[in-house]
């Protein structure tokens, strides 16, 4: 529901700004690796730099821990393992990308470290094309779409499925 | 009387022991004369047989001594007597004549007279007598007082004894008388007695010693009649019977004598006839030369060439031949006798008369007591034999002088003549064939034709020669095959050589153009060894000095390591101010996105702020990346600072080893300084070297020059030698080939020829090049 309102709420500015061809949607680009992924900003609730996190038992590898985040427990997941890909040593320059749903009132916040933020990029929804079936390391599930930005690639994310898939799979851990 | 004149004072003296033997009929003509007689009378046989015996009386003798020896004989008496004979050139010579007559059945048949040697006392004797007959001073016969005792001397041997007896008994008669008178009867009685017997005895005696004279007597003429008998009383003891013992013993020896003279005239008529009928012609001569035998075949061998002979000699007769002396037979017959006075021994002599050729062998007759006592002759004919010697002779010498072609003529001969001559012909064919077929075969190989062979059959030597020759000519035949073939593989190698050889003479130029660039460049490095010697020791100092740099070099190398060491800290300081401002362009950075998100989440409202965000985050980016290029830069620096610390340190001990190596140059120039005065001595040495490099140079090319000559003319020489070769023609397979060698040796020898000709044009510019060398 949420999603459908804030949707409309984009495409006015779009329609304002830019008369009534196109509607845009703006989206933080990230770098894991060589590739870039996307997700939409307004799922972003804060950036941040990477800390120590504290440990929690129990939980797959790619749960690194959960950390305070101004009273909220925010639980940290590291995406290039989650995406099955090969691990680095976390540096300063880490950041971790804390991402929220709104799924009704139950709202998620959840922390994904990436390699580095890159950009905030406004992509025109016509131009975003559907996932292939292969190609890539991430799942064709949390995937919405491919855009390409400046010739480079970037992979749009579905942040809801991203927690959500999160939140069955704890439930079923 | 006759007078045999003339006479000379030359006296032939007669042989002691000689016996000179005539006899004469009852008128005094010679019937017989032995050998001696006529040797010594100097008469021919024929000349004294049948004359008078007075023909060698000699005037001085006187004639009463013939007169006396005539009385004599007729008496039937002996006579015996020195005497003077006259030879027939009137030479005298003195013999012991015995003359006495010859019996037969008791009459006188004629006279024989024997003569011995007489001393020279005889002769003188009788000379001085018979000087004093011929002046009268003395008589042949005793006369006066002379006779009358030689009358008394002579009276018979009885009447003496009777006389003696009667003187011996006289004074036994006075004794008798005395013994009378004195009455002694008994010596009386005894002396009558004695000298009855002695007269008794003498009678006896005197009567048989007569008988037995008489005896003798007869008995002695029945010897010298040649009637040998036993004669009575040979057992007497006394002297008688001696006599008759030596009288039967003179008989017997007589006979005996006789007998053997039988027996030897018995042997020599067997002799003569057997002489008579020999086919060699025999002439038996005496001593004067006198013919006395001639044999059949003598008679018929000179009556066969009478008819010649007369031409020649105009007193030759063959009928009357018997009984002539050999000076018939000759011209000059003086010469003849002088040569067969000489004649001691069997001696061969040819005669040639009146076309006839004769061989004659004579040989002197020499009696029993070494005198000559005549000659025997053998005569051949050699007419015949002569005449064929002769053409043999000729035949032998025109084979001598190689005249091969001349023969015997065969006409007109017969026997064994013929039959030689036969076989000397065909002794001369042969001796032709063999050597017409050697001189064809050598005819042949003097012209070079070897194909040649003797094929006629010979035997024994010339079959060997022939098979000799044949071998030889096969022989030669393989040799000059063999050596065409070597003469022409020397043909070739020699041409060979001679190429050889030329460029031999290019590569001794080139060596010489090469050492004589080497001597140059020998100069330009000796030189150079000078120079480098000379810059050796400048060399020295700048090493020196060098040295001195580089040690400074060492100084400031590290100066430059504390620069660079402070450099590095203070980049490592910017790095990290660096740092800190790339953070805060980081959390710059995530402070705008955070704005962005913010911005748009507010959505319109957050628009402005979105904005601002923006610019923030490009500064953000702006400082990043300068951070990052000053980080990056600052880097380099580091690293580059790093690098060129490094390379100072590494300068540091390369200065180091640089100061230690200019020390070794050091001591290395110091070496090369005196290794060049050893290489300028050293090049000194080469120097000598290549000057006599250059001589021998010289050398082999004057040698090669010789060798490329030598090797054309051996060439020249082998084709020449193939050319020779070709000369001979080869039997059999081996003559094609000949023909064919020939061609293409003579294609050779055409093709040598310009070779030699570039060779020898070669050879001059060899000599121009050395002497600009």
């Amino acid at each position: 529901m949420s999603q459908e309102n804030k949707t409309p709420v984009v495409k006015e500015t779009f329609v304002k700004n830019n008369s009534d061809v196109a509607v845009t949607i703006q989206y933080l680009s990230f770098v894991l690796g060589k590739e870039e992924y996307g997700v939409d900003i307004l799922r972003v609730q804060e950036i941040r730099s990477w800390e120590p996190v504290s440990r929690v038992p129990n939980v797959p590898p790619y749960e690194k821990g959960v950390v305070n985040l101004r009273g909220a427990i925010v639980p940290i997941i590291d995406l290039r393992e989650r995406f099955s890909l090969s691990k680095v040593e976390y540096t300063p320059l880490t950041v971790v990308v804390v991402l929220q749903t709104g799924n009704g009132n139950h709202t998620r916040i959840m922390g994904v470290v990436v390699d580095s933020v890159s950009d905030v990029i406004s992509v025109d929804k016509s131009e975003i094309q559907g996932a292939p079936d292969f190609g890539t390391k991430v799942s064709n599930e949390f995937i919405n779409g491919l855009v390409s930005v400046n010739e480079r690639m970037v992979m749009l994310l579905d942040v809801d499925k991203l927690l959500t898939l999160e939140t069955t799979e704890q439930s079923e851990n | 009387m006759k007078m045999n004149m003339p006479v000379t004072n030359h006296e032939v003296v007669m042989k002691s022991g000689a016996i000179l033997v005539t006899r004469t009929d009852l008128k005094g003509v010679i019937t017989f004369a032995n050998d001696a007689f006529v040797e010594i009378s100097g008469y021919s046989r024929a000349e004294l047989v049948g004359s008078s015996h007075n023909i060698v009386r000699h005037p001085d003798m006187p004639s009463a001594v013939y007169e006396e020896m005539w009385n004599t004989i007729k008496k039937e008496k002996p006579w015996h007597g020195v005497v003077k004979n006259r030879t027939k050139a009137g030479d005298f010579y003195w013999v012991n004549a015995n003359a006495m007559p010859l019996l037969e059945n008791g009459s006188v048949i004629g006279y024989i007279s024997v003569r011995h040697a007489p001393s020279r006392t005889d002769i003188s004797e009788a000379e001085q007598f018979y000087r004093k007959v011929a002046t009268n001073e003395a008589a042949l016969h005793s006369t006066g007082a002379a006779a009358f005792f030689k009358k008394i001397k002579e009276i018979s041997l009885d009447k003496k004894l009777a006389f003696a007896s009667t003187l011996l008994a006289a004074p036994n008669v006075f004794l008798m008388s005395e013994f009378l008178n004195t009455a002694d009867y008994g010596l009386l009685s005894v002396t009558v007695t004695l000298t009855v017997l002695g007269g008794l005895m003498v009678f006896k005696i005197s009567h048989n010693t007569s008988e037995l004279v008489n005896l003798s007597i007869n008995e002695l003429r029945k010897v010298s009649q040649n009637k040998f008998g036993v004669p009575p009383n040979l057992r007497r003891d006394d002297q008688f019977g001696d006599l008759f013992r030596t009288i039967y013993g003179t008989g017997i020896k007589l006979g005996s004598d006789v007998g053997r003279l039988n027996q030897d005239a018995a042997d020599a008529l067997r002799i003569i006839s057997g002489l008579e009928n020999v086919q060699s012609s025999v002439l038996i001569t005496n001593v004067n030369l006198d013919i006395i035998f001639v044999n059949q075949s003598a008679r018929t061998l000179f009556s066969r060439v009478e008819a010649d002979f007369k031409k020649h000699l105009p007193n030759f007769r063959a009928d009357t031949l018997l009984g002539t002396n050999i000076d018939v037979f000759h011209t000059n017959p003086e010469y003849q006798r002088q040569l067969l006075g000489k004649l001691s021994d069997s001696t061969m002599y040819e005669l040639e008369l009146a076309g006839h050729a004769f061989q004659i062998i004579a040989k002197p007759v020499i009696s029993a007591d070494g005198s000559r006592i005549g000659y025997i002759a053998e005569w051949m004919d050699r007419t015949q034999e002569n005449k064929i010697e002769r053409e043999i002779e000729n035949l032998v010498n025109s084979i001598k002088v190689g005249d091969l072609r001349a023969r015997i003529h065969l006409e007109g001969k017969e026997g064994f003549n013929k039959s030689l001559s036969i076989n000397i012909n065909g002794l001369t064919d042969v001796i032709e064939s063999v050597f017409m077929d050697i001189n064809a075969i050598m005819q042949k190989m003097a012209d070079g034709d070897l194909t040649g062979n003797i094929h006629t059959d010979y035997q024994g030597a010339y079959a060997q020669c022939k098979d000799n020759i044949n071998n030889t000519i096969t022989k030669i035949n393989q040799f000059i095959e063999q050596i065409r073939e070597a003469a022409e593989f020397v043909n070739n190698a020699s041409q060979e050589i001679a190429s050889g050889n030329n460029n031999l003479s290019h590569r001794v130029e080139q060596q010489a153009a090469s050492l004589e660039e080497t001597a140059a460049s020998m100069e330009e490095l000796a030189s150079t060894v000078k120079c480098n010697a000379t810059d050796m020791q400048q060399a020295l100092n700048v090493v020196k000095s060098t040295a001195q740099l580089a040690e400074k070099g060492g100084d400031v190398v590290k100066s430059a390591i504390v620069a660079m060491r402070e450099i590095n800290e203070s980049s490592n300081r910017i790095a990290e101010i660096i740092g800190v401002i790339d953070e805060i362009a980081f959390q710059t950075n995530l402070l705008a996105l955070n704005a962005s998100v913010e911005a748009a989440r507010a959505g319109e409202q957050g628009r402005g702020f979105s904005v601002v965000a923006t610019e923030v985050r490009k500064l953000a980016q702006r400082s990043a990346s300068a951070a990052a290029q000053s980080s990056e830069m600052i880097q380099n620096s580091v690293q580059k600072v790093h690098a060129g610390t490094a390379f100072v340190n590494e300068t540091g001990t390369a200065l180091m080893e640089i100061v230690g190596g200019i020390i070794k140059v050091g001591d290395l120039v110091g070496h090369i300084a005196e290794s060049s005065n050893e290489q300028s001595a050293g090049i000194g040495q080469v120097n000598q070297a290549v000057a006599q490099l250059d001589e021998i140079t010289q050398q082999n090319a004057a040698l090669a020059e010789e060798a490329a000559a030598n090797s054309m003319a051996m060439s020249e020489q082998s084709a020449k030698m193939t050319q020779l070769i070709s000369f001979f023609k080869l039997s059999n397979k081996s003559s094609s080939l000949a023909v064919r060698q020939h061609d293409s040796t003579s294609k050779k020898a055409v093709v040598v020829k310009p070779k030699s000709a570039a060779v020898v044009q070669s050879s001059p510019s060899y000599n121009s090049d050395w002497e600009e060398f």
